[in-house]
């Protein structure tokens, strides 16, 4: 502890140099935060999303429809819990860039455990007794300026019985969703109300979700869903949330070699760069390292010195450097919904920090260990 | 001119004597390098996305989509295909047929040769005058799908990429078994396409409404008359657009995040790489004081020490520009990549190496510019004193 005033005075020996230092750490792991927590905060999400959520769909994606038909045979598969038909269109407000997805389901006993969505018992019960009822999340409703109990308009490809592509619903709840893409606008409706008043296309679903019991079991499940299907007109494909978030975000699994040879780039400048400037202020310093060693300091403790004033400017650099990753994380979140800054990747930069000032740092100490007094002062 | 001579007389002296502070060179060189090197193969990606997208598009080919629809999601009526035939300056096929091409799309899924992983990609419907078309694409192996038949072409990149689009190989579709009869290359396209009959796949999904309408021009100057053709028209809701216009809006997202990314890490490392240059042409500038003062004392004026510096400062960042847009052609020229889901190779281009190089001189620039101020400032007594 008594010797933190000499690291200290050692570090603002030359503060201009020290000053540059710090700001070319703290800019590089600000960057090593950026990228890396990134991609670690991306692979978190994957590992949150569900896995005992499973969704079963027509073979060939959404765009192939299955009957409702088949609810009672997945029902039936066991493991399964809850099985709620899902019906998705495409919907515009006002003009055709105002788009927003609808989402028809029929709150039977126990859907909320099929899906992702967070909503007030309130709410649930005015969707259930409103036909035409809509819930939506409050980002939506304010952009538009609804409130609860408007009745809000709504264009799209479908058509209803009469021949009008004009659809009206009743705003009565909000939601929120945990699920990793829940970034888009999806407005949730009964779909008894929509199955009914379509023209064509009655009792088809784009999905079933289904909710199991056991986690582990998805896989079992899934198999033994398709397999039921299998050689059938309406084959399908189940896949729990957690498979399709890796499909999802497989594409920035390709990035992976990018972002390991941009940071190794980066590292490798920044050892360079300081440990070349660490050298030649140890070198200026020669002859007060000697007088240190005149007053009986061991060639250890000045090794030492030359270690923590390296470490001590590194580990602040990076702290401050993660800290502005920290910071500008949200404008990244736009991209990729839910992601926030993982704590190991924070960790992770502390100790690459420390790791780089040692080695940055060791061929300077071991100069200043080395060097003998007469040698050093003789320069004075 | 006193100015020039005296300058270049400080650089040349300055220079060889570099020799001796190899450690601060380098610093220079190898920051510089990594900043231009990074900033270039990032920007090799938006290059290669770039040049595979539009490459293949021709001034002379036009599409239709519904108003305010993305491309490939539009919902074009028979009777609006119909009436698109019928319209003025398309260019005809050797059967004196218009060049008119109706398409629908669904997405069907592959596995990945190496990994298994399931992806999806477009399967396109598409009328047989397809060739007509695009003359670019080639068969290199098999023959076209027939019309009315379970046929599918697939490009050699999805061959490549993905298990089970060899000659011969049968797909399940909708509960019906689709063969491979053909083998195509298009032009620069590297993203996987699989093409079949228009009519079948619109059968099998049913679906009554084509996804878009390709149109190729007599003469590329039509385009204009074709327009306003397409709007005059009262029985056609759409609009009629370039080629090259619908594929640039479809790709507007991927470009600007791709671009994006590579100016965000671009500035960051020159940020860093410039903070290290100055250090270490403070340090150079510092050991020189002795020689500095000798050269104010003899009459050196301090323009020239600081237009010196800087010489030497830009000088010192060229060679990194140079070895980083070099290490970048050779690392990351032709790789393929597919962030986001879209695949395309990466292109060093002569324009990216001279980026990378103004970048480099910015950073010499900005990097020598305190160390220069400093040296202009050197106190000529006290520093020969010291000495």
């Amino acid at each position: 502890m008594k010797y933190l005033p000499l690291v200290w005075s050692g570090i603002w020996r030359n503060p201009g140099r020290t000053v540059l230092i710090f700001l070319q750490v703290g800019v590089a792991f600000a960057l090593f935060g950026v990228l890396q927590g990134l991609k670690t905060g991306v692979e978190q999400l994957i590992g949150a999303a569900r896995a005992d959520l499973l969704l079963v769909h027509g073979k060939l994606g959404l765009v192939d429809h299955l009957p409702l038909s088949l609810l009672e045979q997945i029902k039936s598969v066991p493991g399964v819990k809850v099985v709620v038909p899902v019906e998705l269109f495409l919907a515009t407000y006002q003009n055709p860039n105002q788009k927003m997805i609808v989402v028809a389901i029929p709150p039977v006993e126990g859907w909320l455990s099929a899906f992702t969505y967070t909503i007030a018992p309130d709410d649930v019960a005015a969707f259930r007794q409103t036909r035409t009822g809509a819930i939506l999340k409050a980002p939506l409703a304010k952009r538009y300026g609804w409130k609860l109990g408007d009745h809000i308009p709504l264009m799209s490809m479908i058509a209803q019985a009469n021949g009008s592509t004009d659809w009206g619903f009743d705003v009565v709840g909000t939601y929120t969703d945990s699920d990793i893409g829940a970034g888009g606008d999806a407005l949730l409706i009964n779909y008894a109300y929509f199955d009914e008043a379509r023209l064509t296309g009655k009792g088809t679903v784009a999905h079933f979700n289904v909710a199991i019991s056991d986690p582990s079991s998805a896989v079992t499940v899934a198999d033994e869903i398709d397999h039921r299907f299998a050689n059938s007109p309406n084959e399908t494909r189940t896949e729990s949330l957690r498979e399709l978030a890796q499909s999802q975000m497989q594409s920035i699994g390709d990035l992976n070699f990018l972002i390991r040879a941009i940071l190794s780039a980066v590292l490798v400048a920044l050892m360079f760069a300081t440990a070349t400037m660490m050298v030649q202020s140890t070198r200026e310093r020669a002859p007060e390292l000697a007088v240190l060693k005149t007053l009986g300091f061991t060639d250890r403790a000045v090794f030492c010195f030359i270690l923590a004033e390296a470490i001590a400017v590194f580990i602040a650099a990076a702290v401050c450097g993660l800290a502005l990753a920290t910071a500008v994380f949200p404008l990244a979140s736009k991209f990729v919904p839910g992601l926030s800054m993982p704590v190991p990747v924070v960790l992770a930069g502390l100790g690459c920090a420390a790791l780089l000032a040692a080695i940055s740092a060791s061929v300077p100490a071991v100069m200043a260990a080395k060097s003998t007094v007469p040698a050093a002062l003789a320069r004075l | 001119m006193n100015l020039v001579r005296q300058s270049f007389a400080i650089l040349c002296v300055n220079l060889s004597e570099l020799r001796q502070r190899i450690g601060s060179v380098l610093t220079i060189v190898v920051g510089v390098t990594c900043a231009v090197g990074v900033l270039i193969s990032m920007l090799a990606m938006g290059a290669g996305a770039r040049r595979q997208e539009v490459g293949d598009a021709r001034s002379d080919r036009v599409v239709l989509v519904t108003s305010g629809a993305r491309y490939g999601q539009s919902n074009i009526t028979r009777d609006e295909a119909a009436a698109i035939t019928g319209l003025p300056g398309i260019a005809r096929s050797a059967g004196a047929e218009p060049i008119v091409v109706l398409e629908s799309m669904v997405p069907i899924e592959g596995r990945r040769r190496i990994t298994g992983k399931r992806i999806y990609f477009p399967l396109i419907g598409i009328t047989a005058n397809l060739r007509d078309y695009r003359p670019e694409l080639r068969l290199t192996a098999g023959r076209m799908f027939q019309p009315g038949l379970h046929e599918l072409i697939a490009g050699n990149s999805c061959v490549r990429q993905f298990s089970g689009f060899d000659l011969g190989d049968r797909r399940p579709i909708h509960g019906m078994d689709w063969t491979i009869v053909g083998r195509f290359d298009q032009g620069q396209a590297q993203q996987c396409v699989v093409y079949a009959d228009v009519d079948g796949i619109m059968a099998t999904f049913k679906s009554n409404s084509y996804a878009s309408v390709g149109v190729r021009l007599q003469a590329a100057a039509d385009f204009n008359a074709f327009r306003n053709a397409v709007a005059a028209n009262p029985g056609l809701h759409l609009e009629a657009k370039h080629e090259s216009a619908v594929i640039e809006e479809d790709f507007k997202q991927l470009n600007a995040i791709l671009d994006f990314v590579s100016y965000f890490v671009g500035t960051i490392m020159a940020i860093a790489a410039t903070l290290g240059a100055v250090n270490s042409l403070y340090a150079i500038v510092d050991s020189r004081r002795r020689e500095l003062a000798t050269l104010r004392a003899i009459g050196f004026g301090s323009g020239a020490v600081v237009v010196s510096v800087m010489a030497e400062s830009i000088l010192l960042a060229l060679p990194g520009a140079l070895l980083g847009g070099a290490l970048a052609w050779a690392l990351f020229n032709g790789l393929s990549a597919s962030p986001f889901g879209y695949s395309f190779q990466l292109a060093v281009t002569p324009s990216l190496a001279a980026l990378g190089i103004v970048w480099a001189l910015a950073m010499g620039l900005v990097g020598g510019l305190l160390p220069a101020l400093r040296a202009a400032r050197v106190p000529v007594t006290t520093a020969l004193r010291a000495a």
